[in-house]
């Protein structure tokens, strides 16, 4: 698996998810553009990080959830690299609140960054792309369960998948490939907005690998969409959950781990 | 107008309160305004004032007084360069 010589904007790779992914890319020798919107500090982190492993990093701030942000961010790729080779929509954000307290506010901000940000990327970054390139959407499970406080983030995740399946039908004549990876509980910083006391360890104890899911883990499914090897692989969402979504309601003893 | 004024416009719009009710001793606590509101009232007045306020900073405000301040400094020194 390679993407060699490429460009992939990752969208919120400053922390978690976003960066396990840019820096496994960028350990296959791609050029990473860091896009971040709230924590500069960790973006340039990620990108010292990806420029020791011998490539290139562009940080770019940008707001995904507001429009004009997104084209400001694709001009200014545009004139830097001229290409884009992959699209990573990671960034994300959201309301841990129970459904009867979305008002519109927090609908309109958690589906603008969740979802429509990926639709608006993609149709700038489909301009700047050439035959094989990729786009990948990171999901969650929340889109097909429904967990406690997690409505809207859960709703958009959902929004996102069907976003993925037309953008890989629409996109397969330009010879674009588009999937996405959905992970159930991720150990990064976002999950303590939604955590529980004790849920880590819960979480632990009802997957049947055995551990959480680390960033990493999502990041090498992402990598693995974005090769050669994944070229028959259109508009799917792939889980990564350690099998918790097989068994949702089976919790191991610890013996038995 | 000044930007202590047009902050307490753009807190007051987001959190739907009187703009009258907000002193620089306030804090988003007082006016009960959550995380959203915070953060959408940090974005408004980085694009009202093309500022960068990264939530390093941000987390260290304790009232509006400090988010006035802050915004004030940066409004400066961004018009001396």
């Amino acid at each position: 698996m390679s993407t060699e010589g490429k460009v992939a904007l990752v969208t919120g790779s400053g922390r978690g998810i976003g960066r396990a992914t840019a820096l496994k890319l960028a350990s296959q020798g791609t050029d990473i553009i860091v896009n971040f919107f709230r924590r500069r500090e960790a973006a340039e982190q990620t990108a010292r990080d990806i420029e020791a492993m011998g490539v290139k990093a562009e940080v770019i701030r940008a707001n995904v959830g507001d429009p004009a942000k997104i084209d400001e961010m694709f001009d200014a790729i545009d004139a830097k690299f001229g290409r884009l080779d992959i699209l990573i929509n990671n960034a994300a954000s959201g309301v841990g609140r129970s459904i009867l307290d979305v008002d519109v506010k927090a609908w309109d901000w958690t589906m603008n960054i969740n979802a429509r940000a990926a639709l608006l990327c993609a149709q700038r970054a489909a301009k700047l792309m050439e035959k094989g390139s990729i786009i990948v959407n990171i999901s969650s499970l929340g889109s097909s369960f429904a967990w406690p406080t997690y409505a809207a983030v859960g709703i958009s995740k959902a929004a996102l998948e069907a976003l993925t399946r037309y953008l890989a039908i629409e996109l397969a004549p330009r010879g674009i490939h588009v999937n996405a990876v959905a992970a159930s509980a991720v150990d990064t910083e976002a999950l303590r907005f939604y955590i529980r006391e004790g849920f880590v360890k819960d979480n632990r104890q009802a997957t049947p690998a055995g551990r959480m899911v680390a960033p990493e883990d999502v990041a090498n499914a992402v990598a693995f969409l974005c090769s050669e090897e994944a070229f028959m692989i259109r508009g799917q969402t792939i889980i990564v959950d350690g099998g918790t979504s097989v068994a949702p309601f089976i919790i191991p003893k610890e013996s038995e781990l | 107008m000044s930007i202590e004024e047009r902050i307490r416009e753009i807190i007051a719009n987001i959190v739907h309160v009187e703009k009258d009710i907000l002193t620089r001793e306030s804090t988003f606590k007082d006016i009960k305004a959550d995380s959203l509101d915070m953060v959408q009232a940090l974005v408004a007045v980085e694009d009202e004032y093309d500022i960068e306020i990264p939530d390093e900073d941000a987390q260290n405000f304790q009232t509006f007084g400090d988010f006035i301040a802050y915004v004030e400094n940066h409004v400066a020194e961004k018009e001396k360069s």
